[in-house]
């Protein structure tokens, strides 16, 4: 398994914003995170994305278990196994996007200007590439944020909401994006609270209030191979009404983007 | 990622990136793409190095400048012949060897004076036989309306000209009578007395070209040197002269006439001059010895007096200006501190989320404060040649309008306000740059 959580709690005070969680992802799965504002998705994305440490439990990446790192080891495999897509870009406004891109070359191992112009070519803004963020549509800095997470080739892709600020038309191209990296081969794990999103996922679950309720299968062949390669069900060891607390998964209903307006943000 | 060298070429046929380039495009990127914050950091640093350039080259030049501008009020040294030789003058031999003493003691500047009493429409007047190159270089401080005395033509003192309604341009005649010096040999030591030059005059009074009634007036004079004076007070004879300029010191050389060495030769014969004034760069225990060598000398048989008054006030007037500059210096030192420390806080405080991706993107906080510091040397690097710049033109304005100097540019100065700016910037933007390395990249990016 490329991510083992292994009764993960993230706890603030009183507030427990993820709540004991189980959940394992083997290498090449598309996993969809999904639940409303404040379910622990993102909280839940830091711990995996070594940005965040959980208050109890262990999350192990490649078989390293993340709690015996110290920082700089945190930061070396965020770099070496982890592309990072935001909901808001975070783009560096004053360098171009081809910079942008190199950026994450520079903190991982060597520029190279032709990779990165590359890989704005494989997200179709090769003639943007030298365009600064304040130039470029909200699709084209999400397509720049993509090909700057894909740049070191990374294991994991880790995208938080990244449809989120998105039109329908750059929706279905990231979406086509993600598609693509899956079918090469890359782990992406996905947080939205967007019904179209998870659906092209092969596998969601669904999170509320920091404790899972939920998981299905959108691909029967990659739950069988998942579940032939010793995979087991999502679980939580939280007492809450509606957890999925045992070996079989409770199936959910999409949500939609009627649920998140009228959710609590 | 191993680097394929089919990129590496392609690569290169571009200009290559290498992660030194990337390191200084994302600098170049955050200084010059994000300009109103930059411009704020640099103006900060900018106004630190004028002001600290400007005061620094002004302090520096002026004490030098004000040594040389205080000389120029005057001598600090005057010598003079003693009793035994006061008739004759101070011989030529006798000048330079006077000058020699005083050179050996620090380069000084020099100037002779030759007074003898003549009369100009009958009334007495002391005339200044002088070299105008020396006298004027000596002393900057004199006013001159009109021009230095030339042949023919001479410099009247301000209180002379009023007295008698010269202009510029006018025509003075001036007699000499060698009784009038006589006499007043015994009252004036500086004023001179040239009674044993008396039988050379008629003669030298000739070969100028003077009237025969001019040769009658010296000859009346020196018949009468039983005092006399008062019965030709209408032998308004003499030779002719042009007020060349008119000079105004507020001083006793208001009340001179002068004309150069060689009119006054003409005019009264060969003799001696009467003082020697020094302006030395000497200090002032320097000169209280050298005073002191000078009267001990028998050879010399000149007296030495200092004129202590100038240099005295001198080093007190440049400690003061040394000291305002110290205390000037801090103050601004600190301000500029504290304006670069805002802006650079300021910076880090809108770039958080930049920060916080590039620790995401797995950047150490050793290498995020790099980054800060660097970009902070920037400001301050840019901030200091400008400012320096502009310093420099603030200094040669206030030299040319205060001191009426001109002031070159002292180039290690400017190194050295430049490297100072920059260590400012960087020293300024510790505190901030310390907050940017430790912004927790999970706490920036969950923020909505």
């Amino acid at each position: 398994m490329l991510l083992e959580l292994d009764h993960i709690s993230k706890i603030y005070g009183s507030l427990h914003a993820v709540d004991d969680l189980s959940l394992t992802v083997p290498e090449g799965e598309w996993l969809a995170i999904v639940g409303s504002s404040g379910s622990g998705k993102t909280t839940l994305m830091n711990m995996i994305g070594c940005m965040d440490t959980p208050s109890k439990g262990s999350v192990s990446l490649e078989g390293r278990k993340l709690e015996d790192l110290n920082a700089t080891q945190l930061a070396d495999v965020r770099k070496n196994l982890i592309g990072l897509v935001f909901q808001k870009f975070y783009l560096v406004p004053h360098l171009t996007a081809v910079e942008n891109v190199m950026v994450a070359q520079y903190y991982h191992s060597v520029v190279n200007e032709k990779e990165a112009l590359e890989a704005l070519d494989r997200v179709g803004l090769k003639d943007r590439a030298h365009h600064l963020p304040g130039q470029l549509s909200g699709g084209e800095q999400q397509r720049v944020c993509i090909a700057r997470a894909l740049i070191n080739c990374p294991k994991l892709i880790l995208a938080d909401e990244p449809t989120g600020n998105l039109d329908e038309k750059n929706e279905k191209i990231v979406l086509d994006l993600f598609r693509q990296l899956h079918e090469q081969g890359t782990t992406i794990i996905v947080v939205t609270h967007d019904a179209l999103v998870a659906s092209c996922a092969e596998r969601e679950i669904m999170l509320n209030h920091g404790v899972l309720v939920g998981e299905k299968w959108n691909d029967e062949d990659a739950r069988a191979k998942y579940e032939a390669a010793g995979g087991k069900p999502a679980s939580t060891g939280s007492k809450s009404e509606g957890a999925q607390t045992g070996e079989t998964a409770i199936g959910f209903a999409d949500p939609t983007k009627a649920a998140k307006t009228g959710g609590e943000e | 990622m191993a680097a394929d060298s089919k990129v590496e070429k392609a690569g290169k046929i571009r200009k290559p990136m290498t992660n030194r380039r990337m390191f200084f495009a994302m600098i170049f990127g955050a200084v010059f793409r994000r300009r109103s914050r930059a411009v704020m950091a640099v103006v900060s640093s900018m106004v630190g190095a004028a002001t600290l350039f400007c005061l620094a080259a002004v302090c520096l030049v002026v004490p030098q400048q004000m040594s040389a501008e205080m000389r120029a009020y005057g001598a600090n040294l005057i010598v003079t012949p003693n009793e035994a030789s006061s008739a004759a003058g101070l011989s030529a031999d006798t000048v330079s060897s006077v000058e020699k003493t005083v050179e050996a003691a620090g380069s000084a500047k020099s100037a002779t004076y030759r007074y003898e009493t003549v009369r100009i429409n009958s009334a007495p007047y002391v005339l200044g036989g002088i070299d105008v190159n020396q006298v004027r270089d000596l002393n900057r401080h004199w006013v001159v309306d009109g021009k230095w005395p030339s042949e023919g033509r001479v410099l009247v003192g301000r209180d002379v000209a009023d007295a008698m309604g010269l202009e510029i341009g006018s025509a003075i005649k001036i007699a000499y009578r060698a009784s009038d010096n006589a006499a007043g040999a015994s009252s004036s030591g500086t004023s001179g007395s040239a009674g044993s030059n008396a039988t050379a005059v008629p003669n030298d009074s000739t070969t100028a070209g003077t009237t025969s009634a001019e040769t009658q007036a010296q000859s009346t004079g020196q018949s009468s040197r039983d005092g006399r004076v008062s019965t030709d007070i209408l032998n308004t004879d003499g030779t002719e002269f042009r007020v060349a300029g008119i000079v105004d010191t507020g001083g006793s050389e208001d009340e001179i006439v002068y004309a150069t060495n060689d009119d006054l030769t003409k005019l009264a014969g060969e003799r001696g001059s009467d003082v020697i004034e020094f302006s030395s760069e000497a200090s002032a225990d320097q000169l209280t010895q050298l005073v002191n060598r000078i009267n001990k000398s028998s050879s010399l048989g000149v007296k030495a007096q200092q004129v202590s008054k100038i240099t005295s006030s001198n080093t007190r007037i440049i400690t003061m200006l040394q000291t305002l500059f110290w205390l000037v210096s801090v103050v601004v030192l600190v301000l500029t501190l504290v304006g670069v420390s805002t802006t650079m806080a300021s910076i880090v405080s809108q770039r958080r989320n930049e920060i916080g991706l590039r620790k995401a993107l797995g950047a150490s906080s050793a290498s995020v404060g790099a980054e800060f510091y660097v970009e902070s040397a920037l400001y301050g690097l840019l901030g200091g040649v400008v400012g320096t710049g502009i310093g420099y033109v603030f200094a040669r304005v206030l030299c040319q309008t205060v001191f009426e100097r001109t002031l070159s540019f002292n180039w290690l100065l400017g190194l050295a306000s430049v490297v100072l700016s920059v260590l400012i910037a960087v020293v300024a933007s510790i505190v901030p740059v310390r907050r940017a390395s430790r912004i927790d990249p999970a706490i920036v990016l969950r923020e909505e």
